[in-house]
């Protein structure tokens, strides 16, 4: 590149070996758009070529030095001038001299450390790219290619059932039970809820999947909470003794795996918001954290005969094998999961429902493949303030962490 | 400027409906059309957005059931279309790869479990080996639709798209994927429980005040559950013994439970209607079991007789048919199983109206006769619970136009209408009994209805203790007890019960002469009970049913018979003093009469002295009881001519009577019935018969010629000339008569004498009806002569008459 328009120019082509075939995964751009990028996973190594062609054939080009940098780095919206690298790997591609035709440089980052997943957010980015310079003088010539990453985990060792009685003091009880604490990205959410005492006019349930993406630190915490979906799980009202089933599929959302504190930068987190709301329009919900995590590229054929696509209620009390429940979504209990009597030990916690006037606080942007049409027009209404936040009367183990305060 | 918002105008609730409908419709056309298209073009993620929104047109609450169904059977039409596009692609082999999956992202259920359904059947329908795992799976899910009205409609489309999919066979392999009849036995309940819950909380919801409104939509409804158990019944490989074990139970226990008296009434009715007979036949049991544990408000009286209707007409079709039928009968004990079941429903169900206990219980008996028309033990049975049942609650006397003793009497009326013969009522042992327990009224209402019935039948009663149980159970009728103690007796109802009652003494009847004395004694026993009222009517006939017995002694000749014969005429003469007893006098005088004639027919030992007794009997009645004139007159024609038929007597004995007879007539109080009296008394001394003339006719001229005499002496005392005319001519007529019969002592001077008397009285009369009529008769009588002068062989005889 240059400035005023002479002078050599040189354009800079990464090639990165076996393209062709590597697969690609969809990332979105700051603007929103989504581009396809090249797929690497932790630990691979990144190789391939620099070719550099210069625009004027015949005249030379003089340079202080060719590099290569790989680079993963953290960007916040709100401090555009400070980006975080945890990563920056540098390899000297040719020293200061002359170039006076074509030429290709091949690099290699071998066995690359990529910790986390590429992610961009409503106010933070992760990024990795390779940045070639050519340092000159007056303007370096710069070329960067952004790759994509993903983080893989293995099925995860403890992966309880959530299990749980929520209510509002002589209004509402129920039950709810998620099959896992823990889904892969393509995974099934199966559940049930169980109504134990209905006193309210319920017009219909709903979950919801919500992400919430935490940035910075202690007063300068930003939280961005985002409703990736909204499934509309009964419709009327039920009676007393009334279970009512859950299926949710997350291949078709736009999710990521959860990410925790991620280099004390930003977390990534998700929610399952089970909201009723009544013939008044008052909503009553709970949340609750779910982790999600990308399964290893097995590729998952669903099949119709699987059991996760028919997946009945009843299946439930199986996989539940222990009532355990999140804390903060950080950490599980360590109970054995297949004994009865420990079961009876961790009895579901009661729980408080949260009741909010009208609408959900939460953007909504719902991915539903073809039913747009009838989302509640109020879905981008301001917030609400939680009302009526009781507590049953000799709940004693409350304080045994539960989120039940979302704000 | 600003308008003021103006009020919209206001429109009927069946317009807004109609908005509503008309609405919904034009999105379900327009979005069915998009649908369509893009099937035709293969762009079937189009047409699943297509289909989902006009799905959603079934979110809607604004529409009442009516016009929700309207929308569903459009749009349920409409999604015929993608049926058939993706089973077509799916048979080609263009399997949609996770389409099931695919249509679950829908984000509103309602429209999803639609096309879960839809999608759902297209894989079971080109893959069958999914076939068990999806229903399960569709019937579970749509348990996320509580709305009664959607939910009700959800699971309707879920049980039409499966009609012609759910497995259907016995095999024993339960593991197999297709699945067996038990599975769709599963599928099937497991909808009809749903959908049962929905229906009966629609009852629960919304204002009391609309809680007719509400019921009448669900009357509406109702077919949709219903639909369930159809299904049920069309399942072939359901046996009996699954039916049995798995079908029925199911059923009734989501009856039992669901504890709304609107669903329980229908769907009770439903399974009597779906099933087979042979099936409700097998399962009696635990059918009517279920029926004593329904709700207070169900009419478990219908539902029961309504099902004892249809296994009496199966019973009676089977009948007709041959074996198979009848050993199921022979074998299930029918009856048994309803009368205990019955009463164990009564028993249970403290507030079931009386009536409607009693109603069982006459369904409880057709039942019997429909099956078992020769036991008639069971219907015995019937009636000895149905005392009990009342007893147990204390209910007597039961009010004429109380329902319940409506329903009594149609009770007590069936075993009378079908075998249509007192004979066999009178064989139940308990149904005097029951009759008990309705008041008087109602008791004689049914007595008269067994009285028409007997008599309609002619049904004879042929011994003494039926006649005794028959007379005992028309005791309203039959005795002054009992009295209904309000109001005055209605004399001329009384008349016409009497009268039945008297022509069904008629048929108290045995071929056996000594039993039928029996029978009339019994009977004379407990009519005797009846009152002065009542005796009136009834004894007459028992005593000419004597007086006939008395005749068959005659013609029999057995040993002793007249001695019988003597027993029968003490028996006769006791019954008639008591109705002289009865203050009666003119028809115990007839009876009397009647039956002095009788024993002069009969002739059996010493009749002549009962004769007589009768006869002094009739007399003594005459003097002491009769006093009008005009019956005097009557009674003493009737004497007379009775005394001139009796050919039994002695002279010692006729004369004193003629003699009498005399007496009295020319003792009467008035001139004219004097005269009469004493010409009517003539003839005993011309046609009258005694021992003495060797019962022959007596032919006493003299004495005949004196009693005329009188008479015209006596006719002539009469100040009336017309009635003094009148007697005249009537004397004439005697005169005549006399001459003819050739008595010696009346010749033809007298007879001129007295025509010219006539004629020369004659035309003073002034003329009147009476006058004419007297001198027609005159003229008769002058005609009568002419002719016989005319005449060759007789006309000697009026030599000299001057006419």
């Amino acid at each position: 590149m240059s400035f005023f328009g002479f002078g050599q120019s040189a354009e800079i082509d990464v090639y990165l070996d076996g393209q062709e075939t590597r697969k690609t995964a969809e990332v979105k751009t700051e603007d929103g758009k989504k581009e396809r990028l090249l797929l690497y996973y932790d630990g691979e190594t990144v190789i391939g070529k620099v070719n550099v062609s210069l625009k004027k054939p015949g005249s030379k080009l003089e340079h202080q030095g060719i590099k290569i940098e790989f680079i993963g780095q953290i960007e916040m919206f709100y401090d555009r001038g400070n980006h975080h690298e945890f990563i920056s790997l540098v390899k000297e591609l040719a020293r200061p001299g002359e170039m006076i035709a074509h030429t290709s440089y091949p690099f290699e980052f071998s066995n690359v450390e990529k910790p986390f997943e590429v992610y961009t957010g409503g106010n933070v980015r992760l990024r990795y790219f390779l940045r070639v310079t050519i340092i000159r003088r007056l303007a370096d010539i710069v070329k960067e290619l952004d790759i994509a990453v993903h983080t893989l985990c293995s099925y995860p060792e403890m992966n309880n059932s959530i299990k749980m009685e929520v209510g509002i003091e002589d209004c509402l009880h129920i039950e709810f039970e998620y099959n896992k604490s823990k889904y892969h990205l393509k995974d099934v959410i199966v559940g049930k809820i169980y109504f134990l005492l209905v006193r309210i006019k319920i017009k219909h349930m709903e979950i919801a999947i919500i992400k919430r993406e935490t940035t910075g630190s202690g007063p300068n915490t930003f939280t961005d909470n985002i409703t990736i979906a909204k499934y509309e799980i009964m419709d009327g009202a039920p009676v007393r003794g009334e279970s009512i089933p859950i299926r949710v599929f997350l291949a078709g959302y736009d999710l990521t795996p959860t990410m925790r504190d991620i280099n004390k930068k930003f977390s990534v987190r998700y929610f399952l918001n089970l909201v009723l709301m009544d013939t008044e329009d008052r909503r009553y919900f709970k949340q609750q954290e779910i982790t999600l995590w990308r399964r290893g590229d097995k590729v998952r054929k669903p099949n119709i005969q699987s059991p996760a696509i028919m997946a009945g209620t009843q299946n439930l009390e199986n996989t539940a094998a222990v009532y355990g429940h999140q804390n903060n979504g950080s950490q599980n209990e360590t109970e054995a999961d297949d004994d009865n009597e420990e079961k009876s030990e961790n009895a579901p916690v009661k729980e408080d429902f949260l009741r909010s006037q009208s609408t959900d606080q939460l953007n909504n942007t719902v991915t539903d493949p073809f039913d747009h049409a009838n989302m509640s027009p109020t879905d981008r209404s301001p917030e609400n303030q939680i009302q009526n936040m009781k507590r049953e009367e000799g709940d004693g183990q409350n304080d045994i962490g539960n989120d039940v305060s979302v704000e | 400027m600003t308008k003021m918002p103006t009020t919209p105008p206001q429109i009927s609730p069946v317009e807004e409906q109609e908005k509503f409908l008309h609405d919904a419709l034009g999105v379900v056309k327009a979005q069915a059309f998009h649908m369509k298209r893009a099937l035709d073009k293969n762009k079937l993620m189009d047409a699943l957005k297509n289909a989902s929104a006009m799905l959603a047109e079934l979110r809607t609450s604004l529409l009442s059931p009516k016009s929700y169904y309207e929308l569903y059977m459009a749009i349920t039409d409409e999604l015929r279309h993608l049926e058939l596009y993706l089973v077509d692609e799916f048979q080609k082999g263009r399997k949609v790869p996770d389409l099931y999956e695919l249509v679950q992202y829908a984000g509103n259920i309602v429209p999803r479990l639609y096309l879960l359904i839809t999608v759902g059947l297209v894989y079971i329908k080109t893959n069958t080996s999914l076939r068990r795992d999806l229903l399960k799976d569709l019937v579970e899910m749509c348990r996320g639709v509580q709305h009664p009205l959607r939910g009700l409609f959800l699971r309707n489309y879920l049980l039409q798209c499966t009609r012609n999919v759910l497995p259907d066979s016995s095999e024993t392999d339960a593991d197999s994927p297709e699945g067996t009849v038990k599975d769709s036995v599963d599928f099937v309940l497991m909808n009809f429980a749903e959908m049962n819950k929905l229906w009966v909380r629609m009852q629960h919801q919304g204002h009391s005040r609309e809680r007719q409104h509400r019921e009448r939509e669900r009357e509406e409804l109702r077919i949709l559950v219903g639909t369930n158990l159809v299904r049920l019944s069309q399942l072939e490989s359901v046996t009996l013994e699954k039916y049995q074990k798995l079908v029925l139970p199911g059923i009734l226990e989501q009856v039992v439970s669901c504890r709304d008296a609107i669903a329980q009434e229908y769907l009770m009715e439903c399974i009597i209607q779906v099933f087979p007979d042979e099936f409700h036949i097998q399962t009696l049991t635990p059918f009517l079991k279920s029926c004593a544990e329904l709700e207070q408000g169900v009419n478990v009286k219908n539902i029961v007789i309504s099902l004892m209707e249809r296994l009496a007409a199966f019973s009676q079709r089977s009948d007709s048919l041959g074996t198979e039928g009848a050993n199921i009968l022979q074998e299930v004990q029918l009856f048994e199983v309803f009368s205990d079941q019955v009463s164990s429903i009564i028993s249970n169900r403290q507030y079931l109206p009386p009536e409607d206990m009693v109603a069982l219980q006459v369904a409880l008996i057709n039942l019997a006769l429909k099956c078992y028309p020769d036991r008639i033990e069971y219907i015995d049975k019937v009636m000895l619970s149905s005392v009990e049942m009342f007893q147990r609650l204390g209910l007597e006397h039961l009010e004429y136009h109380s329902s319940v003793a409506k329903e009594l009497q149609k009770l007590l009326k069936i075993p009378l209408d079908s075998y249509n013969n007192v004979l066999v009522v009178l064989k139940l042992k308990h149904y005097a009994g029951l009759m008990q327990h309705l008041d008087f009224n109602g008791r004689k209402s049914l007595s008269i209805y067994i009285l028409t019935n007997a008599l309609e039948n002619e049904t004879i009663i042929p011994s003494p203790d039926e006649t005794e149980q028959a007379l005992t159970l028309l005791g309203t009728l039959v005795s002054e007890k009992n009295e209904n103690p309000l109001g005055e007796v209605d004399l001329e109802e009384l008349a016409e019960e009497q009268c039945l009652l008297a022509r069904f003494i008629h048929q108290l009847k045995s071929n056996v002469a000594d039993e039928q004395y029996l029978i009339l004694t019994m009977a004379r026993k407990i009519l005797g009970t009846g009152g002065p009222l009542r005796i009136k009517y009834t004894l007459p006939p028992l005593i000419f049913q004597a007086y006939q017995l008395a005749h068959k002694y005659k013609n029999l000749k057995e040993e002793n018979w007249d001695k019988k014969c003597t027993k029968i005429f003490q028996f006769c003469h006791q019954t008639i003093t008591a109705l002289v007893k009865a203050e009666l006098a003119e028809l115990p005088l007839r009876l009397f009469l009647q039956g002095a004639l009788a024993i002069d027919q009969i002739g059996f030992e010493n009749h002549e002295t009962v004769a007589y007794e009768f006869m002094s009997q009739a007399f003594s009645l005459y003097e002491d009881e009769i006093s009008d004139s005009k019956a005097q007159l009557a009674a003493i024609t009737l004497i007379v001519g009775t005394l001139e038929q009796i050919s039994c007597f002695s002279e010692e004995n006729s004369d004193p009577l003629r003699t009498q007879c005399a007496l009295a007539a020319s003792k009467l109080l008035k001139k004219p019935d004097q005269c009469r009296g004493v010409a009517t008394c003539s003839h005993l001394f011309w046609s009258g018969k005694s021992l003495a003339s060797n019962k022959e006719e007596t032919h006493d001229g003299k004495r005949v010629v004196e009693c005329l005499k009188k008479g015209l002496r006596i006719a002539k005392q009469c100040m009336d000339v017309s009635v003094q005319v009148q007697l005249f001519v009537e004397l004439l007529n005697h005169y005549i008569y006399f001459y003819e019969k050739d008595n010696d002592q009346v010749n033809i001077e007298i007879l001129n004498q007295v025509i010219k008397k006539i004629k020369e009285e004659l035309p003073n009369l002034e003329s009147s009806d009476e006058t004419e009529q007297i001198t027609k008769h005159f003229n008769n009588t002058l005609e009568h002569i002419r002719v016989r002068l005319d005449s060759p062989e007789e006309g000697a005889v009026y030599k000299g008459i001057e006419i």
